[in-house]
C-alpha cells in the first residue's frame, strides 16, 4: 500500500469508528428511552449545516493543492512517448534515469485507455486518462531504481487486462 | 385511485426484483471467476459486466424507487393523474424492454462495452460483437433512458397536482412549493393550509434534474447508433465522455433521492413521530437541484488532456461535490434524530431502514474520499470505488427498497407480512455478508487493484478468494427474501415468532451445507486438477520478460528460435527469428509482453488456435520470454 492509500485507510478507518459511536448510541436510545426535545433538535440542525460546512472547509484547503493538474517538467525533462492501442503500449524509450523528470506525452490510436505505473513489487505509482484525438501529458520523477510495470487502467475491451509494459528507471 | 397506484407500484417492485435476482447471480458469477472458481471467457466476463453493470443499477434500484414513489406520492394525497398515469405505465415498458435489450445485446449477442460504454468503444470491438449487437445494445440503454424522462415527466405532473395545496396555479411557482421553497420563503411560494410533505421534495428535485440529465444522453446514444452504421459520424471522445457523466452522476441520485423520500416517509411512521427537521433542510435541496448536475466531471478527476479546461472544470467540481454532501448531511441528522429516543420498535423494515442510514452514512464518507481529487488520484478505477458503490447501492439504497417492501408488504399485497423474524435474518445477514464482501474490494482497492479486470493480477488473487464464500452466501441469504415474499403474496399462514425462525434456520442451515461443499468441492478440485495454463504461465514468466528488458536476451537459445519459427513464423513477422507470416500481427509492431504472448498462445485469440495441447507450459514460458524480448529489434 502506497503513502497516500494508506493515509485514505487511516482517514476512513477514524471516521468509520466515529460513525459507529453514533448510530450505536442512537440504537441504543431507543431501547432506555429519555425525554427528547424534537423541536429544539429540529432548531439545532442549523448548527449542524454549520459544524458540516466547516469540516468540508478544511477538508477542502487541507487536499486542494495536492491536485495532480499543472505539473511541468522542466528543462532538463526527459520525454517519453506514449502510444496506447487495443491491447499494448508502444513506449519511444523503455529505460528512463532516477531522479530526473520525466515527462509522458500520451495518445490512443483507438479508444480510451488510462497510463497506470506499479512499482516492480506492485505498489501503485500514479496514473492519467488518455482519450483519443487529445495528448495528455503526465510528469513523474522516479525516486528509485528499477523495473516498473504500467498497466491499462481505463477498460478498453476483450484484451485489457493484459495490456501490459513495462519501464527501467535506472541510476 | 389508491387502488391503480397500489398495482402500479407492485408491477415495478415485482419486475425490479426478477431483475435483482438475475443480476446477482451474475455477479456471483464475476467474482467467482476473478477467484478463479469457475474461469469464464474473458469476452463473456466483460459481457456479464455490461449487463450486471446497468440491469443492476437501472433496472433493479432504478426501478423499484421509482416505483415506490408513486405509492408514497398517494400516501401523502398527491394522486397520480391522467397524463401522470399515462407516463407511469409507458415507463414500466420501456424500462422492461430496454433490460431486455440489453440482456440479449450483452449476453446472447456479445456486446462487451462496459456499462459505459465509453465512447468510441463500441465500435471497436476487436472482433468480439457486430453491429446489430451495437445497435441493439445502444437503442436498448436509449428506452432506459427515456423510460426515466417519462418516469420524471409522471412525477412533475403528479407534485403539482391539487395535493400540493399551492395557492398560485402558475407551474414554476407550484414546482418551487414541491421543491420545499414554501419552507424558505413563505409569502411568494404560499400554500394553503399546510407546508408541502417533506417527501415530496426530493422526489421533484431528481425528476427536474433526470431531464436535464438524460436529454444530452439521449443524443449521444442517437449519434452513436447512426455512427454504427455510418462511421465516418463522428464526434468528440472528450465530450462524449463529460456527456455520459453528465447523466452518470445525476443517474446515482435517481436511486438515492426517492430512497430519501422511503426514509422520509417510513422513518417519521416508525418513530412515531415527525420528521424532527428545521427549515434549514430546505436550503439543503436547493443546493441538491443545483449541483447534482454540476458535479459529473468528478468521475474524470484524471482525464486532463493538454489545451483542454477539463482541468479547471475538474478542479471546481471538488468543491461543488462537496457541497452536494450537505443534502446528505442534513438528512441524516433528521432522520436520526427522529429515532433518537423514539418508540422505534426493531421489526425486519425499521432494522432495514436504520441499518441503511447507517451504510449511507459510511458509505457516502467513502465517497467523499472519491470526490477528493488528492485521494482519486490513488483509488482513481480500482475496486475500492466498486467497493464504493456496491455498499452504497445494496446496503443504502437497496435497504430503503427491502424495507419498504417489508413495510408496504400489507397494504400493497392485502396481506400480512409471511414471518417478520426470516426479514430480521435476512437484512442483518445481507448486512454482515454485505460489508464483507465490500470491504474486500476496498482493501484490495487501496493496494491498487484495478476495477474491470476480468483477471486480476496474481498478487490479488488470494483476497478474491477470501471473498468467495461471504459473496456466496450473501447472494443465498437472499432466498429468505424471496420465501417470504412468495408467501406472503400467497397469503400463506402468518407463523408465529419461534416456527418461523426455525424455519429460517433450517433455510440457512441448507445455505451454510451448500456453501461447505462448495468450498470443500473447490479445494478438491484446485488440487486434483490440471494446473490453469492461463494465470500460472502468466506469473512464471514475470522474471524472465523482467530480466530481459531493454537488452537483447542471451538466454534464448536456438532451440526456442527453432521452435518459434516452426509454430509461429507461418503467421507472425519477427525480424530475429526471420520469419515473415502475415496472417496474424507483426510481433515487431506489437512487441507484446511476455504475459501477454503466453496468455495469447495458450488460449488462442480470433482466428489463431489454442497451444494449449500442442505446446507444453515450458515451451509456452520459453516462447513468451524469447518473442517478448526480441521483437522489434
Amino acid at each position: 500500500m502506497g503513502g497516500t492509500a494508506t493515509l485514505i485507510a487511516v482517514f476512513y478507518g477514524v471516521v468509520v469508528l466515529i460513525s459507529i459511536g453514533v448510530v450505536v448510541a442512537v440504537a441504543a436510545s431507543t431501547i432506555s428511552r429519555g425525554p427528547m426535545d424534537a423541536v429544539k433538535a429540529a432548531h439545532r440542525e442549523r448548527n449542524w449545516l454549520f459544524i458540516v460546512i466547516a469540516l468540508l472547509v478544511v477538508l477542502l484547503f487541507g487536499t486542494i493543492f495536492f491536485i495532480p493538474y499543472g505539473k511541468t517538467a522542466g528543462r532538463n525533462a526527459q520525454v517519453v512517448h506514449v502510444t496506447a492501442f487495443q491491447f499494448g503500449w508502444l513506449l519511444s524509450q523503455k529505460t528512463v534515469r532516477e531522479n530526473v523528470p520525466v515527462e509522458f506525452v500520451l495518445h490512443s490510436q483507438d479508444v480510451s485507455h488510462d497510463f497506470g505505473v506499479y512499482n516492480a513489487k506492485g505498489v501503485y505509482q500514479f496514473q492519467v486518462g488518455i482519450v483519443p484525438d487529445y495528448t495528455q501529458k503526465v510528469v513523474h520523477t522516479f525516486k528509485t531504481p528499477g523495473r516498473y510495470d504500467i498497466l491499462c487502467l481505463e477498460y478498453c475491451g476483450l484484451d485489457h487486462d493484459s495490456m501490459q509494459a513495462s519501464l527501467e528507471v535506472v541510476p | 385511485m389508491r387502488d391503480t397506484a397500489r398495482r402500479l407500484t407492485l408491477q415495478y417492485v415485482v419486475a425490479s426484483t426478477i431483475i435483482l435476482l438475475a443480476a446477482g447471480v451474475m455477479g456471483v458469477i464475476m467474482r467467482d471467476s476473478q477467484a478463479n472458481v469457475g474461469r469464464l471467457g474473458t469476452n463473456t466476463w466483460y459481457a456479464l459486466m455490461t449487463a450486471h453493470g446497468l440491469g443492476a443499477f437501472l433496472g433493479w434500484a432504478g426501478f423499484a424507487v421509482m416505483g415506490f414513489a408513486f405509492w408514497i406520492l398517494q400516501e401523502v394525497g398527491f394522486e397520480l393523474r391522467r397524463f401522470g398515469l399515462l407516463m407511469a405505465r409507458l415507463t414500466w415498458w420501456l424500462m422492461v424492454v430496454g433490460v431486455g435489450g440489453i440482456l440479449v445485446s450483452t449476453i446472447v449477442m456479445h456486446f462487451a462495452g462496459s456499462w459505459v460504454f465509453l465512447y468510441p468503444i463500441p465500435f471497436h470491438s476487436a472482433g468480439q460483437w457486430g453491429k446489430w449487437a451495437t445497435a441493439i445494445f445502444l437503442s436498448s440503454v436509449l428506452l432506459a433512458g427515456l423510460s426515466i424522462v417519462t418516469w420524471c415527466l409522471s412525477i412533475v405532473d403528479t407534485v403539482i397536482g391539487p395535493g400540493l395545496h399551492a395557492v398560485s396555479t402558475n407551474i414554476f411557482n407550484r414546482l418551487g412549493v414541491a421543491m420545499g421553497f414554501g419552507y424558505l420563503w413563505p409569502k411568494r411560494f404560499a400554500t394553503n393550509p399546510e407546508q408541502v410533505p417533506y417527501v415530496v421534495i426530493p422526489l421533484t428535485v431528481i425528476a427536474i434534474d433526470m431531464v436535464i440529465a438524460t436529454l444530452p444522453l439521449a443524443v449521444l446514444l442517437v449519434e452513436m447508433i447512426i455512427e454504427t452504421f455510418a462511421p465516418s459520424v463522428h464526434v468528440s471522445a472528450l465530450l462524449a465522455k463529460n456527456v455520459l457523466w453528465w447523466f452518470g452522476h445525476p443517474v446515482v441520485y435517481l436511486l438515492l433521492f426517492p430512497a430519501v423520500a422511503i426514509y422520509y416517509y417510513i422513518v417519521p411512521k416508525l418513530a412515531n413521530r415527525k420528521l424532527v427537521a428545521g427549515n434549514v433542510i430546505a436550503i439543503a435541496w436547493v443546493i441538491a437541484v443545483i449541483a447534482n448536475v454540476l458535479v459529473f466531471a468528478h468521475h474524470i478527476y484524471l482525464d486532463y488532456p493538454a489545451g483542454t479546461a477539463q482541468a479547471t472544470i475538474n478542479t471546481a467540481m471538488q468543491p461543488i461535490t462537496f457541497a452536494l454532501t450537505i443534502p446528505s448531511a442534513l438528512s441524516l441528522y433528521s432522520l436520526f434524530f427522529t429515532i433518537y429516543r423514539s418508540d422505534w420498535k426493531w421489526t425486519g423494515a425499521s432494522t432495514a431502514l436504520f441499518l441503511g442510514l447507517v451504510s449511507w452514512l459510511t458509505a457516502g464518507l467513502s465517497g467523499v474520499v472519491n470526490a477528493t481529487i488528492a485521494f482519486d488520484v490513488v483509488v482513481h478505477n480500482t475496486l475500492w470505488v466498486v467497493g464504493h458503490f456496491h455498499h452504497m447501492a445494496l446496503l443504502n439504497i437497496g435497504f430503503a427498497i427491502f424495507g419498504a417492501i417489508y413495510y408496504f408488504a400489507p397494504e400493497l399485497t392485502g396481506k400480512a407480512l409471511y414471518s417478520d423474524a426470516m426479514a430480521k435474518w435476512h437484512i442483518w445477514l445481507t448486512f454482515v455478508f454485505g460489508l464483507i464482501s465490500f470491504g474486500l474490494w476496498m482493501v484490495q482497492g487501496l493496494e491498487g487493484a484495478p476495477r474491470r479486470y476480468a483477471v486480476l493480477p496474481h498478487r490479488y488473487l488470494s483476497l478474491s478468494q477470501a471473498a468467495v464464500p461471504f459473496v456466496i452466501a450473501l447472494a443465498l441469504t437472499q432466498l429468505l427474501f424471496v420465501y417470504n415474499i412468495v408467501q406472503t403474496m400467497r397469503g400463506a399462514e402468518k407463523k408465529p415468532r419461534a416456527v418461523a425462525t426455525a424455519e429460517a434456520m433450517f433455510l440457512l442451515a441448507a445455505i451454510a451445507a451448500a456453501i461447505g461443499v462448495g468450498v470443500i468441492g473447490f479445494f478438491l478440485g484446485r488440487d486434483t486438477a490440471p494446473k490453469k495454463s492461463g494465470g500460472t504461465a502468466a506469473s512464471t514468466v514475470t522474471t524472465p520478460a523482467a530480466t530481459s528488458t531493454g537488452a537483447t536476451t542471451t538466454s534464448a537459445t536456438d532451440a526456442t528460435k527453432a521452435l518459434f519459427v516452426q509454430s509461429c513464423g507461418t503467421c507472425h513477422t519477427l525480424k530475429a527469428a526471420g520469419t515473415s507470416g502475415a496472417v496474424g500481427p507483426n510481433l515487431d509492431d506489437l512487441k507484446p509482453s511476455a504475459a501477454r504472448v503466453a496468455k495469447q498462445v495458450t488460449n488462442g485469440g480470433k482466428i489463431m488456435p489454442s497451444f494449449k495441447g500442442t505446446l507444453t507450459p515450458a515451451q509456452i514460458t520459453a516462447i513468451s520470454a524469447y518473442v517478448s524480448s526480441n521483437a522489434g529489434k
